[in-house]
């Protein structure tokens, strides 16, 4: 099993001791940064801190000295993801961080995505994600697309106030897996039942699986209405998304 | 230990719970709406007119006092009046949601573009909150309290410059941040200042730096000095609110001389007035989604009656409740004041009925 002192990126190696405290994930982490070589783990640190501009030039750096663009964002981008998401969850961090993360991710992933795009490689899941009819916020939809990117999804954003009609559409076009909807209000948390009466009615409810979540959203609302699963944030949104497609979830 | 005052008004026991003196009673409060459809059609004052239209509007305010038997009436059912006023965009909705602002559409990108109109208060959506106020009181008298709501800067600049922009910058770069707040801070003020002038007894000031958001450390940073100041220029008592777990920040709060915090149901009652420690009275925090909105009165109960064992100098819902709450839920809040208070502490017949 490999150890702490194994990871050459100073950054990482802190971050990790300091702030990473199950023994699953510490392990996962641990393994995954001291196989990664170390102009990836520069890659993490950026990201991890926030750095777009840093990130965006390792990125170039290493695609241009030939380190394979999946390799990159694996052991780079998501990598360090996997510690921005342990850091909120624990509440190390709080929204603007993250939103800075995933600044820094997207800086990335601008050099990453048209390469996947060429040579074909499958993303681990398709996800459609709205937030529902008469809702207008969408800071934790935002967030939880932003970590299922990061974990390797593919993501449709279908934006704010998405109709019942809306979600059928964009799951006829685009064929997800799994269909997320989020709310913010106790007002259209109800709108995630209609949607999912919606897909019921137009025969399409075996054809995804779906999830929900938002500030009021319970797991006893998720359960009344159907869902087939809910996640109290965006980290448990990547393992209910896994989960859902039966993929394993690691931590 | 304060000594118990004879029988008062709701708003005589209203203004004494705010200013820290004795009361016959646990005054019931709510700081944010307690309008629901239900209620909207009781009296004919449907949103979204009843956000418009002051006559709807304090018709609708009214039944928190009339037809609840809370001890308050707030008459500012959403967080938008301002935002209207100084031009965001806003979707209006129907009877069954609340008017929200369509914050992907940003009408500010720098503090430079802060233009809060001079005639503010002239808008028909401010100006609605502050003829509201005026029939209130001229309807329901001096028996009730009225409370009315002013939004904080830290709010106002989700609103104009949208939640991840203004999140971002405040991290990019605190200069600006500070800049946005404190252009936006007069408004704040000014409103407030207008409805105690109109006749409410006390102010809602939502600014929603909350611990879903941003750290206790963000609170400290960018606001617990700015909220201050609202106590000090805002001549009437300023009911904080801020959504989700505070604690990490209640102890700033408490130092900012404001007179009582709306928390909510994601903080103990106990450990929250542990916290404060008598520098700040707390409101809340029965929980919205899960009880007000989904169970019945005897769980209401039993939140109260937790609120009211911690000490909570005033009970009420955790933040606007939702529109399709049941009346019967929300009429339990002041039975079970009147309940713990009969028996002396909590009824031994408790949510077992």
């Amino acid at each position: 099993m490999p150890e702490l002192t194994e990871i050459a990126n100073d950054f990482i190696r802190q971050e990790i001791d300091e702030f990473v405290e199950r023994p699953d994930e510490r392990e996962r982490l641990i393994g995954l940064f001291a196989g990664a070589k170390p102009a990836l783990q520069e890659i993490a640190a950026a990201l991890v801190d926030g750095d777009d501009d840093t990130v965006d030039r390792l990125t170039t750096n290493a695609l241009a000295a030939g380190t394979a663009a999946l390799e990159v964002m694996d052991d780079g981008l998501i990598a360090g993801m996997a510690i921005v998401g342990v850091k909120f969850r624990e509440n190390f961090i709080f929204v603007p961080e993250v939103l800075a993360c995933a600044r820094a991710m997207k800086a990335g992933m601008g050099h990453i995505e048209p390469i996947l795009s060429d040579s074909g490689i499958e993303p681990m899941g398709k996800v459609v994600m709205g937030t529902v009819k008469g809702d207008l916020h969408d800071i934790g939809k935002n967030l939880c697309i932003m970590m299922l990117r990061g974990s390797g999804f593919e993501v449709i954003d279908l934006g704010v106030d998405t109709s019942p009609d809306d979600f059928l559409d964009a799951v006829e076009e685009y064929k997800p897996s799994v269909v997320g909807m989020s709310a913010l209000l106790t007002t259209t948390m109800p709108n995630m039942g209609k949607t999912i009466d919606a897909f019921i009615d137009a025969d399409l409810r075996d054809a995804v699986k779906i999830m929900v979540g938002g500030a009021p959203v319970t797991q006893e609302f998720a359960d009344d209405m159907g869902a087939d699963g809910y996640g109290k944030d965006a980290m448990a949104c990547v393992s209910l998304a896994k989960e859902l497609i039966g993929v394993e979830t690691r931590g | 230990m304060n000594e118990i005052v004879a029988s008062i008004t709701s708003r005589g026991r209203v203004l004494a719970a705010l200013r820290g003196e004795p009361v016959d009673r646990t005054p019931v409060v709510n700081p944010t709406s307690v309008a629901t459809v239900e209620l909207m059609d009781l009296v004919d004052a449907p949103f979204p007119d009843a956000n418009r239209e002051p006559e709807l509007m304090a018709r609708l305010a009214a039944t928190g006092y009339t037809e609840l038997g809370f001890d308050t009436v707030m008459p500012v059912f959403s967080i938008i009046q301002e935002s209207s006023a100084i031009g965001c965009k806003i979707q209006w909705e129907q009877k069954d949601n609340w008017p929200t602002v369509k914050m992907r559409e940003p009408i500010y990108e720098t503090p430079d573009d802060i233009d809060v109109p001079e005639d503010l208060l002239e808008r028909p959506d401010t100006r609605c909150v502050l003829e509201a106020i005026r029939i209130l009181r001229r309807d329901l008298g001096e028996d009730v309290a009225i409370i009315g709501k002013t939004m904080g800067p830290w709010s106002q600049a989700y609103h104009c410059f949208g939640v991840e922009p203004f999140l971002l910058l405040s991290l990019d770069d605190p200069n600006q941040t500070r800049l946005i707040l404190e252009r936006f801070k007069e408004a704040t003020i000014a409103f407030g200042v207008a409805q105690i002038e109109a006749g409410a007894d006390a102010v809602t000031l939502p600014d929603h730096a909350t611990g879903d958001l941003v750290s206790g450390e963000y609170y400290k940073r960018y606001l617990q000095e700015m909220h201050h100041e609202f106590a000090e220029r805002i001549p009437g008592p300023i009911i904080l609110h801020i959504c989700g777990r505070t604690v990490d920040r209640m102890d700033y709060i408490a130092q900012t001389g404001m007179a009582a915090f709306h928390y909510d149901s994601k903080n103990e009652p106990a450990e929250s007035m542990a916290i404060v420690d008598g520098r700040i009275s707390l409101v809340g925090n029965i929980n919205n989604p899960e009880t007000l909105f989904a169970k019945g009165p005897d769980e209401v109960k039993e939140e109260v009656w937790k609120n009211l064992d911690a000490g909570v100098q005033m009970v009420g819902p955790e933040c606007a409740i939702p529109l399709q709450t049941p009346i019967e839920n929300l009429r339990a809040i002041p039975q079970a004041v009147v309940e713990w208070h009969a028996a002396g502490g909590r009824p031994t017949t408790a949510s077992a009925n």
